[in-house]
């Protein structure tokens, strides 16, 4: 048998490299995406599992049925546009928030000397070493009327009487933008410890005050950070469940909370399926436009 | 030795041509490593001054002291009679070319040459008309629009000149204005860059380890070595007559013996060297004495190559061709000496295959006119 007989009789060899990724996103996100969407366009049922079948055979006959009532319930119950516009809201008061504490940040870290930048970046990323739980419960901890914070307020005398600041949408918000923290962090500084300082020096040279050289020359070239530093916060907050759930108290209304509800309490999994499916496209919109600046901004570099 | 010296007598008042940008006693330290040693220099309006040297002589440093960036650690600095010390990069009538031109990336060409003007607060109109005048000057009226990354490395060039003649400065900085061009680009950009410089009638500083790009561009050189000026003068200056081995020997190639004065006369000079049988004449005198370790120095072009003995008692060397280099408009043959010296020799190739008749192994005779060296006491 020649050696051109075998090659066609196995798949070439990069074929077992390309796949691994494929493979990995069919078994983990197309089949259960497909499943969360089948379920979407049941209708509830008293059942094991909770909900109706949508392709019947009766009578020789292959039936497909999409009941929709799920996703019109969505859109005409204001509970579920409130959830919504709600988690929007708070994700991106929340990523405008790690944004202003994020750039300054990763400025800072950027312009350290090369052997102090990485125990910087070091004590970002540490506490994620830590349990996520663990970090939301500490937060707990601080903001309660007892806790860390309010103790030490009473003490300085700056306050008279505890600060009601856990169980708030306040609370979420400290707790959101704290956990995201090195989501932004992270892209930003690796945009910005790449500038040219030379940049920076040309502006001076050409006249332009600090305050207005950062303005005209850092700030537009980190846009891409900028970009990658808010997707990263803003997509996983918007279906944040645990910090709302255990910082934000029964006024932090987001969807994450409103598909616990359903998919636990309600155990009413079509439409759960469809607040999920719902989220899903609404985050599509800015991993789309993400995408799309990333790919202008190779394009650009490769010209 | 031969470094200018200053007179202090316009200190305070207003700088006339002679010394319009004056750099008094500059020193630069850094965390006690000394970049530039107490430098005097003054240039002259309108003058194209070029700092030579090879990397870590101080010439970057220096220029940085007089853009800005860097403080000098004690010194002064003044231009057109304004003392620069203390001012920040953005206040000085000083603009820079940067080394590899830091161009704005996110900016067009227009936007670019346009920055500085936009710091400086002018009406719309007065910019438009401006970035105009300098895209004209350096004809890229056509290249506008584009970004930098869309344009060759000499158009990349001129938008920088542009930016940085653009508000008119007093002062222009060049930082090894061709260290990112090919070598062909380079003489081609070298002269359309000193003709756009002359046109604007800038005076202009530019610091370059590159001494033929020195010597077509700058109508005086400094050259600096370890944190220290060693000459200053015009390019065929410097060449001709160096004060020190260092200069003779960075610029250009040349033959250098050590030998001692042998004769001390008033219009002539006679000087033994172990490396060569015949003494060497020198027509002129020096203000040394007999018995004084010297050096001396010709350069490959001045001496003279043939098969025949020449006639002179002095300045002559016999020896046997070891290695011939082919340049084209010239030759240079190496040629070994009894005393182990190699001695180079240019041969100008004015007839087609003149070179022919002299090849490897051939016995010739080098020689070189009484006044064509020169004597080096440092």
């Amino acid at each position: 048998m020649n050696a051109k007989l075998i090659g066609k009789m196995f798949p070439h060899p990069r074929w077992a490299v390309i796949s691994v990724p494929y493979l990995w996103l069919l078994v983990f996100f197309a089949i259960p995406f497909l499943i969360v969407l089948k379920i979407s366009f049941s209708r509830l049922a008293i059942a094991m599992p909770p909900y109706t079948p949508i392709m019947e055979y009766v009578d020789n006959a292959v039936s497909l049925k999409l009941n929709l009532t799920n996703y019109i319930g969505l859109f005409t119950d204001s509970q579920y546009v409130q959830a919504y516009l709600s988690s929007i809201k708070i994700a991106a008061i929340s990523t405008l928030l790690a944004l202003l504490i994020g750039y300054p940040m990763a400025y800072v870290i950027a312009k350290l000397p090369p052997s102090a930048r990485n125990i910087a970046m070091m004590l970002v990323i540490l506490p994620s070493w830590t349990s996520f739980l663990i970090r939301v419960y500490a937060w707990i901890g601080i903001l309660k009327p007892n806790g860390l914070l309010n103790d030490v307020l009473l003490k300085l005398h700056l306050i008279s009487e505890p600060l009601q600041i856990s169980n708030t949408p306040t609370a979420a918000y400290i707790g959101i933008v704290y956990c995201y923290l090195p989501f932004m962090v992270l892209p930003l500084y690796t945009n910005l410890v790449k500038h040219d300082h030379r940049l920076l020096e040309a502006a001076y040279d050409l006249g332009a005050k600090p305050w207005k050289a950062f303005l005209t020359i850092t700030l537009p070239l980190s846009r891409a950070g900028i970009i990658a530093g808010c997707m990263l916060v803003m997509i996983p907050a918007v279906g944040e469940f645990v910090i709302p759930e255990l910082l934000g108290g029964p006024d932090t209304l987001m969807i994450g909370r409103v598909l616990w509800n359903e998919f636990f309490n309600n155990r009413d999994w079509p439409t759960a399926s469809a607040v999920a499916i719902v989220m899903l496209l609404l985050l599509m919109i800015p991993i789309l436009i993400f995408n799309r600046v990333q790919q202008s901004e190779i394009e650009g570099r490769l010209t | 030795m031969a470094t200018e010296q200053l007179n202090g007598t316009t200190q305070n008042g207003k700088a006339g041509t002679e010394d319009y940008l004056r750099i008094v006693d500059v020193r630069k330290e850094f965390d006690g490593f000394v970049a530039v040693e107490d430098t005097d220099l003054s240039i002259r309006k309108g003058e194209i001054f070029a700092l030579l040297g090879g990397s870590g002589c101080g010439k970057s440093t220096l220029l940085r002291c007089l853009g800005g960036f860097e403080t000098p650690t004690s010194g002064k600095i003044y231009l057109d009679g304004q003392l620069m010390n203390g001012l920040p990069p953005y206040e000085r009538p000083i603009n820079m070319m940067f080394q590899s031109y830091a161009l704005f990336p996110h900016m067009t060409v227009e936007q670019n040459i346009a920055f500085g003007l936009k710091q400086d607060g002018l009406s719309k109109d007065a910019i438009r008309k401006r970035v105009e005048e300098m895209l004209a000057l350096v004809q890229l009226v056509k290249l506008a629009k584009r970004k930098p990354h869309q344009l060759s490395g000499g158009q990349q060039q001129r938008v920088a000149l542009a930016r940085s003649l653009a508000k008119g400065p007093k002062l222009l900085l060049l930082d090894e204005p061709m260290g990112a061009l090919d070598k062909k680009l380079r003489s081609q950009m070298q002269l359309e860059l000193v003709n756009i410089i002359e046109t604007s009638g800038v005076t202009c500083v530019m610091v370059t380890h590159d001494q033929e790009e020195a010597m077509t561009m700058a109508t005086r050189i400094a050259l600096m070595d370890s944190g220290r000026i060693r000459q200053v003068g015009t390019p065929d200056e410097i060449y001709e007559s160096p004060t020190s081995r260092f200069a003779a020997e960075f610029i250009g190639s040349v033959n250098m013996f050590q030998g001692k004065v042998d004769e001390d006369m008033a219009d002539y000079v006679t000087i033994v060297s172990p490396s060569l049988e015949a003494a060497i004449y020198v027509g002129h005198g020096i203000s040394g004495f007999e018995g004084q370790e010297v050096s001396f120095g010709v350069r490959p072009e001045k001496v003279h190559i043939s098969k025949e003995e020449p006639p002179q008692k002095y300045n002559k060397a016999r020896g046997k061709i070891e290695d011939i280099a082919y340049f084209g408009s010239h030759s240079v043959f190496h040629v070994r000496l009894p005393s182990g010296f190699k001695f180079m020799a240019n041969f100008a190739n004015q007839q087609r295959w003149a070179s022919e008749g002299m090849t490897w192994g051939d016995e010739v005779w080098v020689s070189w006119g009484d006044n064509e060296g020169v004597v080096l006491t440092s």
